[in-house]
């Protein structure tokens, strides 16, 4: 019994229909607004965004700052907002799932905090750290946290409790089960978690500068909004969701080869 | 009496499990000789995974012992080896790995676990899908995976629940085979647990014939035929009657 490894090639239709749908979104969005159907003065048709585009990659006005550095400082905050509820909230989670003590200590207090909205931090992170990059960091710190939390922690405990036995008869410890069962069990969760985080973070990041701040990508939409420039906010927002499609991206990619034996 | 105690290697007293008001085992003895193949088969829901979970010390006993070598049995101490009912590979390792896993626990040298697990995966027909996952290959060579390394730490004790009850027949024959193979070139002692009678006559030296709840043994049957066996054998045919004789509860 012989096992080869098989190639299989992505059929054309995967690779094919992707494009159509997002041209045809274009073309789409473009008409609608070039035949009158919507005032141009209520939506920039996707011309129109490129063309401001390529004049705010070097022009600062008119709300005070080149594209780069709006995207440059959404970046950074989101960044460190995010490595940091990565680096609290996934440790903390798989701890939560298999070490007792850990869980009575931090779950009621976690399910105190978890329904309040990251955006209602707003006013004290204000009070607290003003409107520099800590205060975001710290909204978004709040809203990755969460999903980072329950998914390692309901990864952890959906641990096959058959494996958990078998390692038990050959005598492991618990520490040896935690690392050695637990957490590989866990990380197709744990991977779903930094998806899910990275959409709060990323989303929390635009609230939190659309209130307070003085660059950014989230001021770059509020200005928009404050000018009457509906081309500015669309750039805004594209910009926005292109960036975040792609680092959504590389955490796709990430996993795939990590992951090799538990998704093939 | 010295050289007699000297071939025991596990001995179970008045072993004895309660759940509640719920008597499952009741003052279970027997006694397991070095590299022995002993079958266990008893009615349905008689315990018999109760029974095992005992004596790998997944789950205490409510009352008595279980000495290995005349020491009380820990999985930290003793080899104790459970191949389950499912398949209990580890997704994230290669077949390779897995297979090493339990020896890994154990703390083997890297240079030996290397050593065994070629030697057993060359025994059991797996080196050709060394590298690959458990999700690649067929569920039977994922019972053989749980197979080998159960036998690849070298058990004082393999615990086996009935570990090919959800294979097609004739791929149970073979892998029955493949075990008897194993366990008479490795030497371990085995304790093998089926609900099938013909399985039991054909692996086993002997049957322990467990009772209805609260379970006992109820009887114990030699099984000395030559081996490889066959199951046109008139004695082989004698043997499985007298078994199925015991169990029956219609």
């Amino acid at each position: 019994m012989a096992y080869e490894e098989i190639v299989v090639k992505k059929p054309l239709p995967l690779i094919a229909l992707p494009c159509l749908s997002v041209a045809a979104f274009l073309l789409f969005w473009e008409w609608i607004v070039v035949s009158g159907t919507v005032p141009s003065v209520l939506l920039a048709p996707p011309s129109q965004v490129f063309t401001v585009f390529m004049d705010k990659l070097g022009n600062p006005n008119p709300d005070g700052a080149i594209l780069a550095v709006h995207a440059w400082t959404s970046l950074q905050e989101a960044f460190i907002g995010y490595s940091l509820s990565l680096l609290v909230g996934i440790p903390l989670g798989l701890a939560m799932g298999w070490f007792r003590i850990v869980e009575g200590l931090i779950r009621p207090i976690f399910e105190l905090i978890r329904p309040i909205p990251p955006i209602a931090w707003i006013p004290l992170t204000v009070f607290w750290f003003g409107i520099g990059l800590t205060g975001k960091v710290f909204i978004i710190w709040i809203a990755g946290i969460v999903p980072c939390v329950i998914n390692s922690y309901v990864g952890v405990r959906m641990t096959q409790p058959t494996l958990i036995q078998m390692a038990r008869t050959y005598g492991a410890t618990d520490w040896q089960i935690f690392h050695q069962l637990c957490i590989p069990s866990a990380l197709p969760m744990v991977f779903g978690a930094l998806q899910i985080a990275l959409a709060y973070c990323w989303t929390n990041l635009v609230g939190a500068e659309l209130l307070a701040s003085d660059t950014g990508l989230g001021y770059l939409i509020t200005m928009g909004g404050r000018l009457g420039r509906p081309d500015i906010v669309v750039l805004g927002m594209v910009c926005v969701g292109i960036s975040g499609a792609i680092l959504g991206f590389i955490i796709d990619c990430v996993e795939r080869r990590l992951l090799a034996g538990i998704r093939r | 009496m010295g050289n007699n105690e000297s071939h025991v290697k596990i001995r179970v007293n008045n072993l004895t499990k309660r759940f509640g008001d719920l008597t499952v085992l009741d003052k279970i003895c027997f006694e397991i000789k070095t590299g022995e193949l002993v079958a266990i088969v008893g009615p349905t829901g008689c315990g018999k995974t109760t029974f095992l979970n005992t004596l790998s010390k997944l789950m205490p006993a409510t009352d008595g012992d279980i000495l290995i070598d005349g020491e009380e049995a820990s999985p930290r101490k003793h080899n104790i080896s459970y191949v389950f009912q499912e398949p209990t590979c580890l997704p994230w390792r290669t077949v390779r790995e897995n297979v090493a896993y339990g020896m890994e626990v154990k703390g083997i040298p890297k240079k030996e676990r290397m050593e065994r697990t070629d030697r057993i995966m060359e025994l059991v027909g797996l080196s050709s899908c060394a590298n690959l996952y458990p999700n690649q290959v067929s569920a039977s060579m994922m019972q053989r995976i749980a197979v080998s390394r159960a036998f690849a730490v070298e058990p004082d004790l393999l615990l086996m629940d009935e570990p090919y009850g959800q294979l097609d027949v004739k791929l149970r024959y073979y892998l029955e085979d493949e075990l008897i193979s194993l366990w008479q070139k490795l030497k371990s002692t085995v304790l093998f647990v089926t609900h099938n009678i013909e399985e039991a006559v054909y692996v086993a030296e002997r049957i322990l014939v467990l009772s209805n709840k609260p379970t006992c043994v109820k009887a114990e049957i030699t099984v000395d035929l030559e081996r490889p066996r066959s199951f046109l054998d008139p004695q082989f045919m004698e043997i499985r009657h007298q078994v199925t004789e015991l169990i029956r509860w219609w």
